[in-house]
């Protein structure tokens, strides 16, 4: 219990009360022991400890488990989460340090919340790969507007430039469905910069959205006047050989329809389902009209599939996990985690200066409050990580416990 | 657990008869209420009793000072349900339990009451000391065949040695820390002058004024109530003091024009019969009244 800041000892208020209540601390104010009705009308309000959250934390404490504030810095930031850093051992170690000072100014101001901010270096870095990024894009919004008939190459072209993103996509450019649930891109709503049309004359790029942002990185507009001045925006021919191509394309039958719909196409997305169509299209050129409507088969039959994966596809309603887009909310100030729980020492070897994964992360609520949403749920788990969240409910004296967990419903394959 | 409960209860309430009349003048006075984090607590063992001979329950929420690691029973404070609250405040039976003195005194009486209780414990000591070489004495003259005149004179002139050099070290003291804080509210006579002045609270939403309501019919019934949150409704009814009986009904408070989906009705039903008790749902008619309609499971196959 308590934490040592500039060679002195001290106590948060809860760990006081706790002490007092179980007959080992004696508090004093000027002079005067404090009696255990005063310390709870001075240690507990609803700036520091409330009293719900008191009576969480000693029915905890009274049944043996090791209870510690929680502190938003000490588990990664949404960003390191993202791009799914691993954790050495020398910054565990000085999480700890950090935390004990978090400790010392959160019993003024208990709701502090700490996000780590990227470093500078780390910013200008990030600056310097959106630089970049407008550098490719612009090199790939020329490309396509130049190789007017060359749409394979575009295609490669296309999606090239994304390696400046986390690089889960790459991995995953090969199943779309799923890259786009477990990366914070929502590739709806990315469009594509056209640049070398002449029909965008507005001369600068609006700013993207800050939900894709990491961390306090601001980005401004764009201006990209001066790119469009070394761009060649005239419509190229094309050579001998890029003609020979076309027409070999189109001896395929299906490149010319296609480089009207690539050019009608306003996001990935709707891109990559393009794609990923005209890849069956091609597969099974005889039932081509099954898959020009607007509905189109689930599955291609020539394409063998494990009967699991088929499944999967079948399943037209997906099941979504817990975390899914949780990286995306807002932090809401009304639901927070309060405490981290460890379990008592004889099930595991708890060391305050080494602490173990924890038990459990605790949030306090009354049954007089409203039900926590799936918006505050997603939220707090996934700022908890691995460990899972308990809602402790407080009612007049009593405290049950609560878990939300992620199901999965068993699917059962049978061959 | 039940049966323990009741042995407990038994002995109390002889106690608490024996006290009754005693209580008697006390009892015009009021409550003496205190806020913690806006919630209601009670300090006092008076203002505790008094609460629960005036039926009410509350549920205490401290840690036990003589067993304080453990979940079971709990000590002061009991904290008070909002009706609860309402209700005190309503007969003009609550009082802000604020002590008036200022710090320096407090200081000086706490110093005081430091001083009495190490005389006291000191005199405790030495009487335990005096006691253990009696018993040395006792012991050790059974055993060996001395002369009796000459031992005697020897153990009078040790106890005198003893009585003139024991001192107490100030560090054995065993300090009490107080659960209640002292103050003016401590001595009965001045309680008299508490001024029943505890406000009503305003709480938002028709939804505790409903509550309120059927607290209220089902009070004014002589039932005894806790809050229900563990099993779904509103609150748990008991037939008598909750120590000795369990509870028959579970309230559920509700609007009277409020309509209820069907599958509710049959969970909460269910809950009940399961539980070995009565839903009971409870609407506040607008003249003050409370319909109460009760759901049980008929058991027919």
């Amino acid at each position: 219990m308590g934490f040592s800041a500039e060679g002195k000892r001290y106590l948060l208020p809860e760990e006081a009360l706790y002490l007092m209540e179980c007959g080992s601390l004696q508090v004093f104010y000027e002079d005067l022991a404090l009696s255990i009705q005063d310390a709870y009308e001075i240690f507990l309000s609803s700036e520091t400890v409330s009293l719900h959250q008191y009576q969480v934390f000693g029915h905890l404490k009274r049944l043996g488990y090791v209870v510690h504030r929680f502190d938003p810095s000490s588990l990664p930031s949404r960003y390191a989460q993202q791009l799914n850093l691993p954790q050495s051992g020398k910054n565990a170690g000085n999480q700890l340090k950090r935390k004990h000072d978090v400790s010392l100014t959160s019993t003024s101001a208990p709701s502090l919340s700490k996000t780590l901010v990227p470093t500078t270096d780390t910013m200008s870095a990030d600056e310097h790969m959106k630089d970049e990024s407008v550098d490719e894009s612009v090199a790939m919004t020329s490309s396509e507007s130049t190789a007017d008939e060359s749409s394979t190459t575009d295609s490669a072209v296309m999606v090239e430039p994304r390696k400046w993103w986390t690089s889960d996509i790459i991995e995953d450019k090969g199943s779309n469905h799923r890259n786009c649930s477990r990366s914070g891109w929502d590739f709806s709503s990315i469009l594509f910069p056209d640049l070398g049309s002449k029909e965008n004359l507005s001369g600068s790029l609006a700013s993207p959205d800050p939900s894709l942002l990491p961390g306090a990185l601001a980005v401004g507009v764009c201006d990209v006047a001066s790119w469009r001045s070394k761009i060649n925006q005239r419509k190229v021919k094309g050579s001998p050989e890029h003609r020979r191509r076309g027409v070999d394309n189109q001896r395929q039958g299906w490149h010319g329809k296609k480089d009207e719909e690539v050019q009608s196409c306003k996001n990935w997305t709707e891109f990559n389902d393009l794609m990923a169509r005209h890849q069956h299209r091609r597969q099974d050129e005889q039932a081509e009209h099954l898959w020009n409507r607007e509905v189109t088969p689930l599955h291609d039959p020539s394409q063998p599939l494990p009967t699991r994966e088929l499944l999967d596809i079948c399943s037209v309603i997906k099941p979504t996990c817990l975390l899914e887009g949780a990286s995306r909310l807002k932090p809401a100030h009304e639901w927070r985690i309060s405490f981290v729980v460890y379990q008592p020492d004889t099930a595991s070897e708890f060391k305050k200066s080494k602490p173990r994964k924890p038990y459990t992360h605790v949030c306090v609520c009354g049954f007089d409050g409203p039900v926590p949403e799936l918006q505050t749920v997603k939220l707090l788990t996934s700022q908890s990580g691995d460990v899972p969240v308990v809602f402790a409910v407080v009612d007049h004296g009593d405290v049950s416990f609560y878990t939300m967990k992620d199901f999965e419903l068993p699917t059962d394959v049978f061959l | 657990l039940k049966w323990n409960a009741y042995h407990m209860v038994v002995t109390s309430i002889s106690h608490h008869k024996m006290e009754e009349a005693k209580e008697e003048e006390v009892s015009s006075s009021a409550v003496g209420l205190s806020l913690c984090d806006s919630v209601p607590l009670l300090w006092r063992m008076e203002d505790i009793k008094k609460f629960r001979s005036m039926g009410l329950v509350g549920s205490l929420v401290g840690a036990l000072p003589r067993a304080p690691r453990q979940n079971g029973r709990m000590g002061r404070p009991l904290l008070l349900l909002p009706e609860e609250e309402r209700l005190l405040s309503e007969k003009q039976a609550a009082a802000r339990a604020e002590g008036v003195e200022e710090l320096r005194q407090k200081v000086e009486q706490y110093e005081a009451h430091l001083q009495q209780s190490y005389e006291e414990q000191s005199a405790l000591a030495l009487e335990d000391r005096k006691a253990a070489m009696l018993r040395a004495m006792t012991s050790s003259n059974t055993r060996e065949t001395i002369d009796l005149m000459s031992s005697e004179d020897a153990w009078k002139h040790r106890l005198e040695t003893l009585d003139q050099n024991f001192s107490f070290p100030q560090s054995a003291m065993a300090v009490q820390l107080s659960t209640a804080r002292a103050g003016l509210t401590y001595y009965p006579q001045d309680r008299a002058f508490l001024q029943a002045d505890w406000p009503t609270r305003q709480r938002d939403g028709p939804r505790c004024d409903a509550r309120y309501r059927v607290f209220r019919d089902l009070k004014g019934r002589g039932f005894y109530l806790t809050s229900a949150g563990k099993f779904g409704g509103d609150f748990l009814v008991y037939p008598g003091d909750p120590l000795r009986f369990h509870a028959h009904f579970i309230a559920v408070c509700l609007d009277l024009e409020e309509s209820m989906c069907l599958l509710d009705v049959l969970a909460v039903a269910r809950l009940g019969s399961n539980v070995k008790k009565t839903v009971l749902l409870c609407s506040s008619v607008k003249d003050g009244t409370v319909v109460y309609t009760s759901l049980q499971w008929s058991g027919m196959a």
